[in-house]
């Protein structure tokens, strides 16, 4: 049987949905490759009136808070300690990878010049938050993939590697978390330059503060999304009781984000607030449907026992307090009174589409062929120098059920 | 780290664009198509707003003259605006570009490099004139904006624009430009509008306006009188210290519960061998 066959053959096998993802990455993959045909101007709905559009405003600004699960978790297993959520954190840090991965195909294929990608580096220009973020998510992708090595070696048996990134994994923890909280604020520090342009619902100075905190809260929101639909659709364990830890925390930076927007819109913002009706009505859904409702659930004593209440309430969050604030900010917010408006053509919609369908895809395949979600760490040698008692010496035959 | 504040902003070279001056023949248009070697649109009458052709500048067209039809002592008269580059002081686009593409010359035009260029058009989204435009039409665009005619310039010789105007277009140093201008409007007071657009305008511009209409009602956009870098640098100049705080807050809490867990390990070992000894004894 020829390689071919065979590929052939583990594809056949697949979960018709698995087959249709790859069917949505083809057609994305084949948008991608006409606009480096046609151009950015036939093939997308971008003029000089919107320079950014969905490409930027969901594959970039929205991407990369949604892909914030993998530092948040880190720091909260390996810096604050809660040892018992160690088992979410390889599907995070998977999410993480994919997640920063195609950000930067994302933004491959909205740059008009991708080839030259390495002038960042040539021609730096350190009062840019573009090169800030530019440099963050090269950086920051890169430690997401030497996270992801774990599982990769686990399953190819590559003792001595394992070894050493379970000696570098807490530095590699911390240096993650500390590089993702510099772009994810920085993105925010973007639309700080739009002072004459994004209206004054989103404009303020504390911007980049609100950016970093809706990440963190989004980045737990995310996994406990991913943990439910991994337990519905993967067969992996109900975490409903994990999840709880993280459900008690999340409404502490729901409540401070809430607190902080409020500030900034009354003391921080510039006047006229509300005097576009429909820029009102996308501010009250992302504040209402997207923070309230759920701090309302997230502080309720139901959610901690009931799975789909968490995701109901992880998911709106997700939706309306992230993606929707997102949005407005880099592409509603954007939009100046009497201007004729953006609509996404269906080139850039299809990329965006196969970006989303790439995200899905790739997870699903790796949580088929690499240990993502089962730890065996009785099978690893481990005569290794463990200065941070991150291996247990003896371990107990315990399978978690 | 704004320019206005550490280079002597007077001596830079300036337009002084009089709009009640301008009779609206274009000819800067021509003259600037002409140097820079542009291509021409395809334009039609009334496209855009009333007389203007082509409709916007564009990648083709770096300066355009926007007509205005207005009423004045029930007469219909004409009013014109020169939009191009405002050439800032410390101009937005040279802050957010990533790899520095364009610069900001002590000669004053703000010029770019399109050697540099990957792309990103967050200077069109910086801008607060929208000035830079993008080649959508090329597989692998770069942006187009005018130059202030830096290459003449560095020859001794006046921009296209300037030198084809007939009326409107004054050059020469900042310094004397506001001068005129602040003469000109102390001379006609009831001429002009009392006010230098450009003279603050995103922390002050290499173009300065005078006009006999509002400036709002011409079409000139409503931009702050701060220079625009000021307001991203607010934030970006926390980033070192943001990765610091964060990156050892995070090996310090990591480093104080890993202990706290090392130790309580060794307290459980220590009181595990203690009763080990003490079963061995008997």
């Amino acid at each position: 049987m020829t390689a071919l066959q065979r590929i052939r053959q583990e594809v056949d096998d697949y979960h018709p949905f698995l087959k249709l993802l790859i069917l949505l990455v083809g057609a994305g993959a084949a948008a991608g490759i006409a606009r480096f045909v046609f151009g950015l101007g036939a093939t997308t709905n971008l003029s000089d009136t919107y320079p950014w559009g969905l490409w930027i405003s969901f594959d970039v600004v929205t991407s990369v808070p949604l892909a914030a699960g993998a530092f948040v978790l880190g720091a909260i297993v390996h810096c604050f300690h809660i040892k018992k959520l160690e088992p979410l954190i390889r599907p995070a840090i998977v999410t993480g990878f994919l997640g920063y991965s195609l950000v930067c195909i994302g933004l491959l294929l909205d740059l008009g010049q991708p080839q030259r990608g390495w002038h960042v580096f040539a021609y730096p220009n350190l009062h840019s938050p573009m090169f800030e973020v530019a440099l963050c998510v090269m950086s920051y992708t890169t430690v997401a993939l030497i996270e992801f090595l774990s599982p990769v070696c686990e399953k190819f048996g590559l003792h001595v590697p394992l070894r050493v990134l379970r000696t570098i994994e807490v530095p590699l923890i911390v240096l993650g978390a500390s590089i993702a909280t510099l772009h994810q604020s920085t993105i925010g520090t973007f639309f700080l330059i739009a002072v004459d342009k994004l209206h004054n619902l989103w404009y303020n100075p504390i911007l980049p503060l609100l950016f970093w905190i809706s990440a963190v809260f989004t980045g737990m929101n995310i996994i406990i999304v991913e943990a439910v639909l991994v337990h519905r659709y993967l067969k992996q364990p109900d975490e409903t009781e994990l999840l709880s830890t993280l459900t008690k925390i999340i409404p502490w930076f729901l409540g401070i984000y809430l607190c902080l927007k409020l500030y900034a819109l009354v003391f921080l913002s510039a006047r006229p607030l509300f005097d576009r009706p429909m820029l009102t009505v996308l501010f009250l859904a992302e504040v209402v449907l997207g923070i309230i409702v759920p701090l309302i659930l997230f502080m309720g004593k139901r959610i901690r026992t009931n799975g789909s209440l968490q995701l109901l309430a992880a998911s709106m969050v997700v939706f309306f307090g992230l993606v929707l604030n997102r949005f407005n900010v880099s592409m509603f917010g954007m939009i100046q009174k009497n201007q004729q408006t953006y609509y996404p053509s269906f080139l850039e919609s299809v990329v965006t589409v196969g970006i989303i369908a790439a995200h899905i895809l790739f997870f699903a395949l790796i949580a088929r062929y690499f240990p993502i979600f089962e730890h065996h760490p009785e099978t690893v040698d481990y005569e290794i120098p463990d200065h941070f008692q991150r291996i247990d010496k003896h371990p107990v035959a315990e399978e978690r059920v | 780290m704004s320019a206005s504040t550490t280079t002597d902003i007077s001596q830079q070279r300036t337009f002084l664009i009089d709009l009640t001056r301008c009779t609206g023949c274009r000819s800067c248009q021509v003259a600037c198509k002409q140097w820079n070697q542009l291509e021409a649109e395809k334009t039609c009458f009334f496209k855009g707003e009333g007389y203007q052709n082509p409709p916007t500048t564009s990648e083709h067209t770096l300066t355009t003259i926007k007509f205005r039809d207005y009423q004045k002592h029930g007469q219909n008269e004409f009013a014109f605006y020169k939009e191009m580059c405002m050439h800032c002081n410390d101009p937005a686009c040279v802050s957010v570009c990533p790899v520095s593409a364009f610069i900001k010359t002590p000669e004053g035009p703000v010029v770019y490099d399109t050697e540099r260029c990957i792309g990103c058009r967050f200077c069109m989204v910086a801008c607060p004139f929208g000035i830079p435009k993008y080649q959508w039409s090329k597989a692998l665009p770069l942006v187009m904006k005018c130059t202030g005619c830096y290459s003449r310039i560095k020859e001794g010789l006046i921009p296209a624009c300037a030198k084809a105007c007939p009326s409107a277009i004054s050059y020469g140093s900042r310094e004397d430009m506001v001068n005129t201008a602040q003469k000109r409007l102390a001379a006609r007071p009831d001429k002009y509008v009392n006010r230098i657009y450009g003279l603050n305008e995103a922390g002050g511009t290499s173009v300065l306006y005078l006009s006999a209409l509002p400036f709002n009602e011409l079409g000139f956009k409503k931009v702050t009188m701060q220079p625009l870098p000021s307001f991203t640098w607010a934030a970006l100049r926390f980033v070192p210290a943001v990765f610091i705080t964060m990156g050892s807050t995070l090996s310090f809490i990591s480093w104080l519960t890993h202990r706290k867990e090392r130790l309580r390990k060794e307290a459980e070992a220590g009181k595990g061998a203690h009763t080990e000894h003490k079963e061995a004894k008997p």
